[in-house]
């Protein structure tokens, strides 16, 4: 199925919302649709599949104007997924699954043929949802539901799937599963794919292309890589981001970079290295006391990560399930570099954070003040066999300075330790 | 869980009885006390219709009839000239047009009533519940004038001469019915008399017909002119009926009122055709007046009521 | 796809075959049912004692003419008693067939075919007919007040169309609300009119509270004509009812046309309501109950679901009218009174078990 769209806009009453938007959606593509809230991408799906009948310009579908075409056709051509379905009323799953046989009844009056059955069997095989095909559909989770949608959709026989943000409703569970159904069709199927998706890191682990809209214009469209880059997503999400790669899939891997103007009350900033929620009284003591704070390297899932988020602090971020990679170092290493001090709070070390030990490392080496909190009585740090305990002794015997605690540590920073 | 929500349900349910109980007995105290309020005056106390005992001061010079039956009784025996006030629907006789309006046994003006000072309101069976109203707050009593048989009728005439101080003419005038009826009924009600089936329409509505059931006067007016009422066994005195009923009964003959229909309607009626009053065209129209209201010109419609259904006796 | 599954479709349809079977032998015997008889609590005459024809004697009639018999059954049989029990199976029909296609359309269990302002509309009609006084006359009369219903209703629901619908798009929600506001508005009209009119009022209480009692063999053929027209479209659309209660975008997607769809069925279910309320006046709950109980028992499919409730309904009206008839006889009771009886308690019983089965 081949979409084109050219010079598309729309407008609701005199509000204009979609402005020239030109692309096309190759056969057997997966292409994802995206932008901010109001950035009128439904608008662009609900152009495409003529429910919005009046657009100025032209989309045109294999070759063939969408206008022209008779509804039944063009439910024969693709099928719609929306954001969730429910009804009232008492239909089965089997029952939904089988209204995707509509554009297909010879006539007001024809029954269902042996064919129309067996076609429904088979979309709901697979889709997994044969097992619930006699239950009412709205006593099914929204995950199941989602499920029976897709299946309907595919009892419908499309060259291609229009989705709308089918992932919104659902689980990190449910959004995992159905993205996948969904590749597997589009590879296996040979179904193009155009999918509304809000989540700029699924758009980027499952799209060929992705098209990027800005309040009604087309902003970019390309593979992932060349779409979501920092420059981009700053002028259309008003954000800035780091991109990573996702170590597992090799997908770009989008992360938000908190940027906000560092504190100099005492015109002094330290960097705290830290993790395992360690660092968070820290970084509130530091911040009370004055003082800027800058922290890292953090894990985007270390509860650290989000206690500096919070608190708006500068933060050198890794990639989730991800041991500290050479540029997140280097970028550490740079922030040490322009503070005043140094903290260690007491993280636990294990062979993905070790890194930070190191930069601690390289920071009293070139004689910045290391300062070192202590763990709890009775709590160890150490998950490297040993090497994080020896590390820190080594840091002390260089010139680290360990500290009774919190107080004491704030106590020694304003008396001017640092340089 | 279970147990606590039945016994709240069921705590709505005696809440609710116990605010409907209380409504009940609140209404029905009112409305004991406002029919044991009694007017203190000395004066003459008269039993009216529907057995109450009304006590008038003295005879009435200021009288409002609230009913058309009332106002032809009254003009009937002379005592027309103490009306200050009639409803909307007296307009028999004409002298009764020219009175001031006082509404309708619906929506009676009680300010209109209270203006013209009344010493005693009269109304017909269909008792105006502001009555009680200006009963109590005005002091104003009302007297109920309604019959359900003939011979009632001749009664109430007499009960009206009594109220209204024209004893003698109310006398005479029942005295004068009470001999046409009995010339009437020697006549009808005499051994040997058949008694053919007569159904008495009063209105109808597709195939409903409206007429006289047990207990109202056109069921005694019917059998007093000796024919034998189809709906005598109806469920209640003014029963809708339907034609099935009719077509099976087989009236002898068929009376209807005028404002009503036609004769060309009734013949048309689908079913009819082999009702032995449409066969020997025994269908005739009736004044409406003549067997609605229960004054003196009830035994007008007696007598021609009679004449249709024995033609023979009356030629 | 489970053999349950396969069971309960079974099971539907053949309820659904059952159905017509049901009626047939209810309008057979809603035929013998009156107060001559051969069911029903006899006539008494004047004798006092009570005549009643047997059943035998009522087959002979009815094809044999009036002959021996007391009274003419024959007469009554075929102008009384079929063109009744015939009007209760169109208008019942009729009523649940509309109320199913309004349930669709409007997304919504609460709809009733009346729901577009047919039953405010139509009593404007009949009330001004009656006031006219023209109602008490022969031919003039009788076909007055189904006229002026029918046409005050039709325009009723043309305006409230009209109000609902924004550059060719049906607006559900704003057609339900116009609904309402024309509703109270006529209603007040008739009230006011009925005030003004009030000596006159028994004349069209009779329609007011829902009747059967203005049957006629020509109501009969000029419904015929328009709840089978009705039902058969209504019918046809079956599929796309299915997928409007999905939702409209769905219903779109899935290749139908649900603008087309919401105004051919409020077109027709407005014809075929206005037709039947004409001559009826206004029964209630058959077009709101019907529809929801025979959902429980054979399910959403409007496929099986729409021929169920126009036949439930033809067997509800029946019955119905027999009891109105009957009850308490000779007098006859207005069928909207037996209808509401019935279907007031049934609704708090269906409210009740949806509320339970919610809790569970």
């Amino acid at each position: 199925m081949k979409f084109e769209v050219r010079d598309l806009s729309y407008s609701f009453g005199d509000k204009k919302v979609l402005s020239n938007i030109s692309f096309e959606a190759a056969d057997g593509e997966f292409l994802g649709l995206m932008g901010p809230n109001g950035s009128g991408k439904t608008t662009l799906l609900r152009c495409m599949t003529n429910y919005l009948e009046t657009p100025e310009g032209r989309i045109l579908i294999n070759g063939e104007p969408l206008q022209s075409l008779m509804p039944s056709e063009l439910a024969r051509t693709f099928a719609v997924v929306p954001q969730s379905s429910s009804t009232d009323f008492v239909f089965s799953a089997y029952d939904i699954v089988m209204m995707g046989r509509i554009p297909h009844m010879a006539s007001r009056i024809a029954g269902h043929r042996k064919s129309d059955v067996e076609i429904v069997r088979a979309a709901m095989e697979k889709t997994d949802t044969l097992r619930f095909a006699s239950r009412p559909f709205f006593a099914l989770s929204g995950g199941e539901r989602q499920r029976v949608v897709i299946a309907r959709a595919i009892a419908q026989q499309p060259q291609g799937l229009l989705l709308d943000e089918p992932t919104v409703y659902l689980d990190i569970n449910g959004q995992f599963e159905i993205m996948d159904l969904i590749r597997k069709l589009n590879r296996e199927g040979g179904i193009s794919v155009v999918a509304v998706l809000h989540d700029v890191n699924l758009a980027a682990r499952y799209c060929d292309r992705i098209a990027l809209l800005s309040q009604g214009h087309l902003e970019a469209i390309g593979e992932p890589k060349d779409v979501l880059t920092p420059e981009i997503i700053r002028g259309v999400y008003g954000i800035d981001v780091v991109i990573r790669k996702d170590p597992f899939t090799n997908a770009v891997y989008v992360m938000p970079h908190s940027t906000v103007a560092i504190a100099h009350t005492h015109g002094r900033r330290v960097h705290l290295l830290c993790g395992g929620g360690t660092g968070g009284p820290v970084m509130k003591a530091l911040l009370d006391g004055g003082f800027g704070v800058s922290a890292g390297v953090l894990n985007v899932l270390d509860s650290d990560f989000q206690n500096a988020e919070d608190l708006h602090i500068t933060t050198v971020a890794e990639a989730p399930f991800a041991p500290i990679g050479d540029s997140s170092h280097a970028e550490n290493l740079k922030l040490i570099s322009s503070s005043s001090a140094v903290i260690v709070s007491p993280f636990p070390v294990g062979p993905g954070n070790l890194k930070n030990l190191e930069a601690a490392k390289t920071a009293v080496n070139s004689d910045k003040t290391v300062f070192i909190l202590p763990p709890e009585p009775g709590k160890g740090i150490d998950f490297v066999g040993g090497k994080a305990d020896a590390t820190i002794k080594e840091l002390i015997r260089s010139g680290a300075i360990q500290v009774d605690g919190i107080e004491d540590l704030l106590r020694r920073l304003s008396r001017g330790g640092g340089g | 869980m279970g147990s606590k929500r039945t016994s709240s349900s069921v705590k709505n349910v005696w809440t609710v009885l116990g605010v409907v109980l209380t409504a009940i007995i609140a209404f029905s105290s009112g409305y004991l006390v406002a029919t044991a309020t009694q007017n203190e005056a000395v004066g003459f106390s008269v039993v009216d219709d529907y057995g109450r005992t009304v006590t008038l001061d003295g005879i009435p010079d200021r009288i409002v009839s609230v009913a058309p039956t009332p106002t032809e009784i009254l003009y009937s025996i002379g005592a027309g000239s103490l009306l200050v006030g009639v409803d909307n629907y007296s307009d028999y006789p004409e002298e009764a047009k020219l009175l001031t309006k006082v509404g309708d046994a619906f929506e009676l003006n009680t300010e209109v009533i209270i203006a013209l000072k009344p010493d005693l309101v009269i109304c017909g069976d269909l008792v105006p519940t502001q009555l009680i109203q200006l009963g109590e707050t005005q002091g104003i009593p009302y007297i109920i004038l309604a019959d359900r048989t003939v011979e009632a009728v001749l009664k109430t005439i007499r009960l009206a001469g009594i109220i209204t101080g024209h004893v003698d003419e109310a006398d005479q005038l029942a005295a004068n019915l009470s001999e046409r009826i009995d010339a009437l009924t020697a006549k009808t009600l005499a051994d040997g008399v058949s008694k053919p089936k007569v159904l008495v329409e009063t209105w109808s509505w597709g195939t409903l017909i409206s007429t006289f059931g047990p207990g109202s006067y056109g069921d005694d007016v019917i059998a007093l002119a000796g024919g034998a009422n189809i709906a005598k066994y109806a469920a209640n005195e003014y029963p809708m009926v339907e034609s099935e009923f009719v077509i099976a009964q087989d009236p002898d003959v068929v009376v209807y009122t005028m404002s009503s229909t036609t004769k060309d309607a009734i013949i048309a009626r689908p079913g009819w055709g082999n009702v032995t009053a449409v066969q020997l065209d025994h269908i005739y129209p009736i004044e409406d007046d003549l067997i609605s209201r229960y004054g003196m010109r009830l035994i007008d419609g007696l007598e021609q009521l009679a004449a249709m259904i024995h033609p023979e006796l009356f030629p | 796809m489970g053999t349950e599954y396969q069971r309960i479709i079974r099971r539907r349809i053949l309820i659904l075959s059952a159905l017509p079977f049901v009626l047939f032998a209810t309008a057979i015997i809603g035929t013998f049912i009156g107060p001559s008889g051969p069911i029903g609590p006899g006539i008494k005459t004047d004798t006092g004692e009570i005549q009643r024809i047997s059943i035998g004697d009522a087959i002979d009639a009815i094809f044999n003419g009036h002959g021996n018999w007391p009274f003419d059954y024959h007469a009554i049989f075929w102008t009384q008693r079929i063109p009744r029990v015939l009007l209760a199976v169109l208008v019942g029909a009729g009523l649940a067939c509309a109320g199913t296609a309004m349930q669709a359309v409007f997304r919504n269990p609460m709809a009733d075919p009346f729901i577009v302002g047919v039953s405010s509309g139509a009593s404007v009609g009949a009330v001004a007919a009656t006031l006219t006084g023209l109602a008490a006359y022969a031919v003039v009369g009788t076909f007055l007040t189904p006229l002026l219903a029918f046409c005050s209703a039709l325009i009723t629901v043309f305006v409230v169309y009209r109000l609902g619908t924004v550059k060719g798009k049906v607006y559900v929600d704003t057609l339900l609300l116009s609904g309402v506001a024309m509703a109270a508005f006529l209603g007040a009209i008739v009230s006011a009119l009925i005030y003004f009119a009030r000596q006159e009022f028994h004349r069209i209480i009779f329609w007011l509270l829902g009747s059967l009692s203005m049957q006629s063999w020509t109501a009969d053929a000029i419904l015929v004509v328009t709840v089978g027209i009705g039902v058969l479209v209504i019918f046809l659309y079956s599929r796309d009812l299915n997928a409007l209660l999905l939702g409209e975008e769905t219903a779109h997607n899935l290749g139908t046309d649900p603008e087309a769809l919401k105004t051919i069925m409020l077109i027709v279910a407005a014809i075929m309501t206005s037709a039947a309320v004409a001559f009826t006046g206004v029964i209630g709950f058959i077009g709101l109950i019907i529809p929801h109980m025979m959902r429980i028992v054979v399910g959403a499919d409007h496929r099986i679901l729409v021929p169920a409730s126009t036949l439930a309904g033809a067997i509800f009206l029946v019955w119905a009218d027999a009891i109105a008839r009957t009850v308490i006889s000779p007098n006859t009771l207005p069928v909207g009174i037996v209808t509401a009886m019935c279907g007031g308690p049934f609704f708090l019983y269906l409210l009740r078990r949806s509320r339970v089965e919610g809790e569970k």
